[in-house]
C-alpha cells in the first residue's frame, strides 16, 4: 500500500511539479550528464592519458574515489531530498512506526543519486578493473564502490538530520573539514589521496579487511540516520519551545519610522527563518572559507572572467542568492503589508539599503584574505563592491520584483530547497554575471579601465538609489493583484 | 469614510464569487456581513481591501478609487485571516510595526493598547513568543488587537468572533460596540455568529452566491428574521 502511494505521489509529481520548459531541460541535462558518465566509463584511458601519463586508469581512479565522493555527496546534499516529510502523512494512521521509517528509508535508496554514479562505474569496471587482480578483486572492488554510494546516500539524510536539529554541530563538522581539507590541499600532504589509493587498492587485491571497514562505515551511517530519523518523526506533533536565540531583537530609532519598522523585519526575517538564515550562513562561507581555496590557488585566478566571477560573489553573495527570493520572502504576510500604510517605495527602499549593506559586510568580512593570498585583486574587489551594491542588487529586485511564486517560510526548511524558485531565476543569472564576467574578458588587456569603468558603473548607480527606488515601487503596484494571487497559491 | 461598490463582479470559472450592482456604506455606519460557507463573504472584504481585483465594476472609497488611490490605508484597520500577521514578529514588535505605519510614537501605542488591556493582557502574555507559535485563537487576538488599537476611521473585521472563547468574545463585542458608538467610525464585520453581528451591527447585509439577497437595518426582529432564513436554507447549495 505504501509503495503504490509512494510511486503514486513520484509520477504525479513529475507530472504537475515543473513546467514544461523546466521539464524539458531535466531531460537534456540528465541524457547529456548519462552520455558523459558513460563514455568516461568505457574511454577513461583516452582522458586519464592526457593527464596523468605514467598512471593506470585503475590508480587514478582508486586515488580519486575519495574525493570524488565527497563532490558526489556535495551535490547530493545541495539536491537529494530526505523521507521525513513523506512520513507524516501516514503518522496517524495504525502503522507501526518502526515499519514505517524502515519503509521510506529503504524507499529512499530509489533516487537518481544512488544510479548516476554506477553509469561511470560499471563500465569502469567492466573494462579496466577487471582486467586486474584476482576475480574475488574485481567483485569486491565494485561491492566498495557499492557500499560506498549507500554510505554516502544515508550519511546526507544524517547530516540533514543534524543541520535540521542541532544546526551548531553541524556548521562546525562543516568548519573543521573545510579546515583539513584546505590543509592537506595547501600543504601537499595529499593525505585524502593515499588513503583513497591504499583503501581500494588493497580491495583490488582481495584484501577483506578493507572491505569490511568500507561495509562498517556504512552500516554506522545507516543505523545512525535511522535511529535520527525515528527521534525526528517521535518528535513530530510536540509542541516545540521557541529558540530563545531566535526572539533576541533589537530597537531601531523611533524617527525612522516606517522604513526603520522594515529594515528591523527584514533583518529578523533572515535571522528567524531557516532558509534564509542558511543563505546568509552559505554566503559569509563562501565570502570567507571557500574564498580562501580560490585565493590560494597561486596563479590560477589569472583568467579575467573567472577573477570577475569572483568578485562578484565575494561582495554579491548574499544579493545573489538571498535577493533574487525578496517579496517571495514576504509572500505569505504580504496581504499584511499591501493592506496597511507601507507604501511600496518604502518596501523597497529597506531591501535595497539591506542588500548594499550586505555587499559592504561581505567586502569586508573578505578583504583580509584578499590581502593575505592576492594582494594584486584588492582593487577588483574594491570594483565589484561598487559594482554589487548599485549594479547587482538592482538587477536582483528587477528579477525579485517580477516573482509571485509562494514560499511558505515557516515550513520552508532545509538546505538547497528549491520553493520559490522558477526556470526565470536560473536563467536570470545569465543577465547578472555574464556582463561584468565579458566585460572583463574583453578588457582583459587593460584591466584598470575595466575596473575602473565598472565600479564607476555601480557608483553612479548607487547614487540612482532613489530613481531606482521609484521604478521598482510602480512596478510592485501594477502588479500587486498578480503577486498577491500568486503567493496564496500553495501550488507554486 | 464612505465605501462605494459600483457593478462589482467576480467570477471563478463558471462560477459567480461576488456580484453587485451597487451598494455603499456610510460613515459612521455599523455594517454586519452574513451568509453561508462560500456564500461571498470573504471575496466582498478582500475586494474592498484591494487583495482581489475585481473582474468588472469599481470600489471608492470617499469617492476616490481604491485602487489608485492608497490613502485609505492609512485609515483603515483590518483582519481577515492569519495572513495579516508577520509571523516571524513577536507581538510586541507586530504591533510597534502597525503603530508606525499609522505614525504613532511608542507612547502613544502603548495608552492605546492599555486600552485593550481586558481583551488580550499583555502584562500577561510571553513578550518572547513568535506570533506563529501562538495557539489559533491568541493568534487571532493579536490580529484583532493590531486593527483596533490604532484607532482607524474604517475597520474590516472576518470572523472576529470565531476560535475565541467566550470571555474573549464577550468583551471583543463590548470593545466593538463602544468603538461603534465614536462618530466617524465605519465598520463591516463578517459573522456567523448572528446574535453577535445583531448585538454589534446596526445594519446587515445578507449574502448568497455572490449576491445580496437582503441588505436591512437592524431591529428587534432582526435576528429572529435571520435565524428563520438561515433555519430553512438549503445548505447544499453553499457548497
Amino acid at each position: 500500500m505504501l509503495a503504490r502511494n509512494q510511486f503514486r505521489v513520484s509520477l504525479r509529481q513529475m507530472q504537475f511539479k515543473q513546467g514544461w520548459f523546466m521539464r524539458i531541460v531535466i531531460a537534456v541535462m540528465m541524457v547529456y550528464s548519462a552520455f558523459i558518465l558513460l563514455t568516461l566509463g568505457f574511454f577513461f584511458d583516452r582522458f586519464s592519458i592526457q593527464l596523468w601519463p605514467n598512471t593506470t586508469p585503475v590508480d587514478v581512479v582508486n586515488r580519486s574515489l575519495l574525493a570524488g565522493f565527497v563532490s558526489l555527496f556535495f551535490i547530493r546534499f545541495l539536491f537529494q531530498k530526505t523521507p521525513r516529510m513523506k512520513i507524516t502523512p501516514y503518522l496517524h494512521l495504525p502503522l507501526q512506526r518502526r515499519d514505517l521509517i524502515l519503509f521510506f528509508q529503504s524507499a529512499s535508496l530509489m533516487s537518481i543519486h544512488n544510479f548516476y554514479p554506477l553509469l561511470f562505474f560499471i563500465p569502469f569496471w567492466m573494462r579496466y578493473v577487471a582486467a586486474e587482480g584476482p576475480l574475488s578483486g574485481h567483485l569486491m572492488w565494485i561491492s566498495a564502490v557499492c557500499l560506498l554510494i549507500v554510505a554516502s546516500h544515508f550519511a546526507n539524510l544524517l547530516l540533514r538530520s543534524t543541520l535540521r536539529h542541532r544546526s551548531g554541530l553541524f556548521y562546525i563538522w562543516l568548519s573543521l573539514f573545510i579546515t583539513l581539507a584546505f590543509i592537506d590541499e595547501t600543504a601537499g600532504i595529499g593525505l585524502q589521496q593515499r588513503i583513497s589509493e591504499f583503501l581500494f587498492g588493497s580491495i583490488l587485491s582481495g584484501d577483506f579487511t578493507s572491505l569490511a571497514l568500507l561495509a562498517s562505515f556504512m552500516g554506522f551511517v545507516v543505523v545512525a540516520s535511522t535511529v535520527s530519523l525515528f527521534r525526528s518523526v517521535k518528535g513530530m506533533g510536540e509542541a516545540s519551545a521557541p529558540e530563545q536565540s531566535l526572539v533576541r531583537s533589537f530597537d531601531v530609532p523611533e524617527e525612522w519610522g516606517v522604513l526603520g519598522q522594515l529594515i528591523r523585519m527584514e533583518l529578523l526575517l533572515m535571522w528567524r527563518n531557516r532558509r534564509p538564515r542558511h543563505y546568509l550562513f552559505v554566503s559569509l562561507l563562501f565570502s570567507t572559507m571557500y574564498l580562501i581555496f580560490m585565493l590560494s590557488t597561486g596563479g590560477s585566478i589569472s583568467a579575467a572572467a573567472f577573477a570577475a566571477l569572483l568578485g562578484l560573489f565575494a561582495s554579491g553573495g548574499f544579493v545573489l542568492n538571498y535577493g533574487q527570493l525578496m517579496f517571495g520572502w514576504d509572500s505569505t504576510h504580504y496581504p499584511a503589508m499591501v493592506t496597511r500604510n507601507v507604501p511600496f517605495h518604502e518596501m523597497v527602499r529597506a531591501k535595497l539599503i539591506v542588500l548594499q549593506l550586505s555587499c559592504l559586510l561581505l567586502f569586508l568580512a573578505s578583504l583580509p584574505l584578499f590581502i593575505w593570498f592576492r594582494p594584486d585583486l584588492v582593487p577588483l574587489h574594491f570594483a565589484f563592491l561598487f559594482y554589487n551594491a548599485g549594479v547587482t542588487t538592482i538587477l536582483i529586485l528587477e528579477l525579485a520584483t517580477r516573482n509571485s511564486q509562494r514560499i511558505d517560510i515557516a515550513r520552508s526548511g532545509g538546505f538547497f530547497n528549491y520553493e520559490g524558485f522558477s526556470a526565470k531565476h536560473w536563467l536570470w543569472f545569465i543577465p547578472t554575471a555574464l556582463p561584468p564576467v565579458l566585460f572583463m574578458q574583453v578588457l582583459s588587456g587593460s584591466p584598470r579601465v575595466a575596473l575602473v569603468s565598472l565600479a564607476g558603473l555601480g557608483l553612479v548607480s548607487i547614487l540612482f538609489s532613489r530613481g531606482w527606488t521609484r521604478y521598482f515601487a510602480r512596478g510592485l503596484h501594477h502588479r500587486k493583484h498578480s503577486m498577491l494571487e500568486g503567493f496564496s497559491s500553495r501550488e507554486s | 469614510m464612505r465605501v462605494e461598490l459600483n457593478k462589482i463582479r467576480k467570477i471563478y470559472g463558471e462560477k459567480i464569487a461576488l456580484d453587485v450592482p451597487a451598494w455603499s456604506l456610510d460613515d459612521g455606519e455599523v455594517l454586519g456581513l452574513v451568509g453561508s460557507n462560500g456564500a461571498g463573504k470573504t471575496t466582498f472584504l478582500r475586494i474592498l481591501l484591494d487583495l482581489l481585483q475585481p473582474d468588472e465594476g469599481s470600489v471608492r472609497i470617499d469617492g476616490r478609487e481604491l485602487a489608485l488611490d492608497t490613502a485609505w490605508r492609512g485609515r483603515t484597520g483590518s483582519f481577515l485571516d492569519r495572513s495579516f500577521l508577520i509571523e516571524y514578529l513577536t507581538i510586541p514588535e507586530y504591533l510597534e510595526f502597525v503603530g508606525a505605519t499609522f505614525g504613532l510614537t511608542k507612547r502613544e501605542m502603548s495608552d492605546r493598547l492599555g486600552e485593550f488591556e481586558s481583551f488580550l493582557p499583555l502584562s500577561r502574555v510571553d513578550q518572547n513568543r513568535l506570533l506563529r507559535d501562538l495557539s489559533t485563537g491568541n493568534a487571532k487576538k493579536v490580529g484583532i488587537l493590531a486593527a483596533l488599537f490604532v484607532h482607524p476611521e474604517f475597520v474590516v473585521l472576518d470572523e472576529p468572533f470565531a476560535n475565541l472563547d467566550p470571555p474573549s468574545q464577550i468583551r471583543l463585542k463590548d470593545i466593538l460596540v463602544s468603538m461603534a458608538a465614536e462618530p466617524g467610525r465605519s465598520m463591516i464585520i463578517s459573522s456567523h455568529d448572528l446574535g453577535h453581528v445583531t448585538d454589534v451591527c446596526g445594519r446587515i447585509t445578507l449574502l448568497e452566491s455572490g449576491r445580496i439577497q437582503r441588505d436591512i437595518k437592524r431591529s428587534e426582529s432582526t435576528l429572529a428574521d435571520l435565524k428563520d432564513y438561515f433555519a430553512g436554507e438549503d445548505v447544499s447549495s453553499a457548497t
